[in-house]
């Protein structure tokens, strides 16, 4: 049954001055990675003039090329992803048990270990880093990937956690007191049941990870020092301050950097959503 | 389903044995390195002093030479201030953009997926396409100021008010479609029968989304608006590489004079005082993030 509120007119003013705000805002959001694409791939001296060309003009691939071969951006991107491995494989093991504890255990010291996950989840890195560096120097682990990893990861296990949580709840309970009966073991029914089941969160969990570890940069910056173990983000960083270095160079770099987590992102949206919120818009 | 009947094992020292690494790692991490900052608060320690320099217990004074900094109170200032503006423009933004999405139209998956990307983008690569856009001489945005009836000339992020203005228009950027698609969520979970009977009764739009839609994703935007303050409080690399905290030191917030206090003026002590009123707010957030979500369950 259709009410008709308003007249035909109207409606069709208002369905225009929608999709007019619509394509206005996907342009303001759009533009700033366009401009990027189109500086990467352009010629110096188009890319100076003015008023500028807003298309790509004798598009050429210099800056790729510039990117890997004067500077080292096929290094820093294997040691992006090395940290951004290790960091996801120590995130994923220890959200599984930590979320497996909260979710199917009644025990004293739940609220705490929430609480702490929490905390940790709300901290501003750059409010420890300093003190962390200066710990771990003490004991020769600083400018060291695994070392970097391994507090990536303690920043991350609390969103892994939350996504991991819901996700576990949500297991009938007939199927562990089926698998109880079949004489499972808690860890059984976790590696048997629980993880089969809800490998697409688990695997929403591996994503975040991996690129809140890649897009890093303020601990990482702190902890490595040479250049050779620059992740991505700060060789990138450091190529930016040195002012001589081409525009489309670092444009290039920015967007063999920058486009993987964006086309991942889109597959696993809903499940990142619902960690970061802390679960917390359902109740 | 409630928390409580999800519990599902209880005799077994199991869950302390499967939570070990996490407390474990937070520990050395996290706990030991906040002791260390507080420790350090109460000293006269420098960065990059003879290792033989003695380092005095001075108690308070850190704090009590906070309360007399104006620079410190002026970051204060400017950490509120950005704050408040994202949650102001992001937020509502967010808002705005998911009611202009939430009815069907052709494109519609291809807007969300678009949505995404901003949020995605990792910092430096953000920050590297707005130094570039902004740039004066040449960036797209930047030259407008030739045309402008202000006087830009010192810069979009070397000037100000330009500089606060950038970075709050790029943290825009970079957050509200994340808004945006949390918003949209919770709206399509906005019960149809109510909306419609209020339009059986009359309502228009606006009134509709006053009594119907406004009440039931109220959460989610209590809920927003408080991530958006904790995302502002924690941005560091957004704003330490654009402007560094300057001109002057006019766009520096809490988190960048911990880092500039101890790496630019070599003063741990003062640096880990700092750190250590961030970590009393950090836990303020927390407090009310807590309060926020029990009430919210107890509504439920």
């Amino acid at each position: 049954m259709a009410i008709v509120t308003g007249s035909k007119f109207s409606n069709a003013i208002r369905t225009t001055l929608r999709y007019f705000v619509i394509l206005l805002v996907s342009l303001l959001v759009i533009f700033p990675l366009y401009w990027m694409l189109v500086t990467a791939v352009q010629a110096p001296e188009v890319t100076l003039r003015y008023p500028p060309v807003l298309y790509p003009i004798d598009p050429n691939l210099k800056g790729f090329h510039a990117i890997f071969f004067e500077k080292q951006m096929g290094k820093w991107l294997i040691n992006s992803g090395f940290v951004a491995i290790l960091t996801t494989a120590i995130t994923t093991a220890l959200s599984i048990l930590g979320a497996y504890a909260l979710s199917w255990f009644k025990w004293r010291g739940k609220v705490a270990f929430g609480l702490m996950l929490l905390f940790t989840q709300m901290l501003p890195e750059a409010l420890i880093v300093i003190p962390i560096f200066k710990i771990y120097s003490n004991f020769h682990w600083t400018d060291s990937l695994a070392t970097l990893s391994l507090i990536h990861a303690a920043f991350v296990i609390p969103v892994g956690v939350w996504i991991l949580k819901p996700a576990f709840e949500g297991i009938p309970k007939e199927v562990n007191e089926a698998a109880q009966i079949d004489g499972c073991t808690p860890m059984g029914i976790l590696r048997k049941i629980i993880i089969p089941l809800c490998s697409p969160a688990i695997l929403a969990v591996g994503v975040v990870a991996f690129f809140a570890s890649w897009g890093e940069y303020l601990i990482a910056v702190t902890m490595i020092s040479t250049e050779g173990k620059y992740p991505a983000s700060v060789g990138l960083a450091s190529t930016m301050s040195q002012l001589d270095t081409p525009i489309q160079t670092l444009l290039s770099g920015a967007i063999v950097y920058g486009l993987p987590p964006v086309i991942l992102y889109m597959f696993i949206q809903r499940f990142v959503i619902s960690g970061l919120t802390a679960g917390a818009i359902k109740g | 389903m409630n928390k409580r009947s999800s519990s599902r094992f209880s005799h077994t020292k199991l869950p302390y044995l499967l939570t070990l690494p996490i407390i474990l790692l937070v520990a050395l991490l996290v706990v030991y390195p906040i002791t260390q900052a507080i420790w350090t608060s109460l000293t006269d320690k420098t960065l990059g002093a003879a290792v033989d320099t003695k380092i005095n217990f001075v108690g308070l004074r850190n704090y009590n030479s906070l309360l007399h900094s104006s620079t410190f109170l002026a970051s204060l200032r400017i950490t509120t201030t950005y704050a408040f503006l994202n949650v102001v423009f992001s937020v509502g933004a967010g808002l705005l953009t998911a009611i202009l999405v939430n009815k069907k139209f052709r494109g519609r998956g291809g807007i969300r997926a678009l949505m995404t990307a901003p949020w995605a983008f990792p910092d430096i690569a953000s920050v590297i396409i707005f130094i570039w856009i902004l740039n004066s001489a040449f960036g797209v945005v930047g030259i407008l100021n030739q045309h402008l009836p202000f006087d830009t000339s010192g810069g979009w992020l070397t000037s100000s008010p330009y500089a606060f203005v950038s970075i709050i228009v790029m943290s825009m950027w970079k957050t509200f479609p994340f808004y945006s698609i949390v918003f949209l969520a919770a709206l399509q979970g906005v019960p149809e029968d109510l909306t419609e009977a209020a339009t059986v009764d009359g309502a228009g739009p606006f009134q509709r989304f006053k009594t119907v839609t406004l009440p039931s994703i109220r959460p989610t935007f209590v809920l927003l608006a408080l991530l958006a303050f904790i995302f502002a409080f924690r941005q560091f690399s957004m704003i330490y590489l654009t402007t560094g905290g300057g001109p002057e030191r006019d766009t520096e917030t809490l988190v960048l004079a911990v880092y500039n206090t101890a790496f630019k003026y070599y003063d741990l002590a003062l640096s880990s005082a700092i750190g250590v009123v961030g970590l009393v707010v950090t836990f303020l957030i927390a407090v009310v993030f807590l309060a926020l979500q029990s009430r919210a369950e107890k509504s439920n």
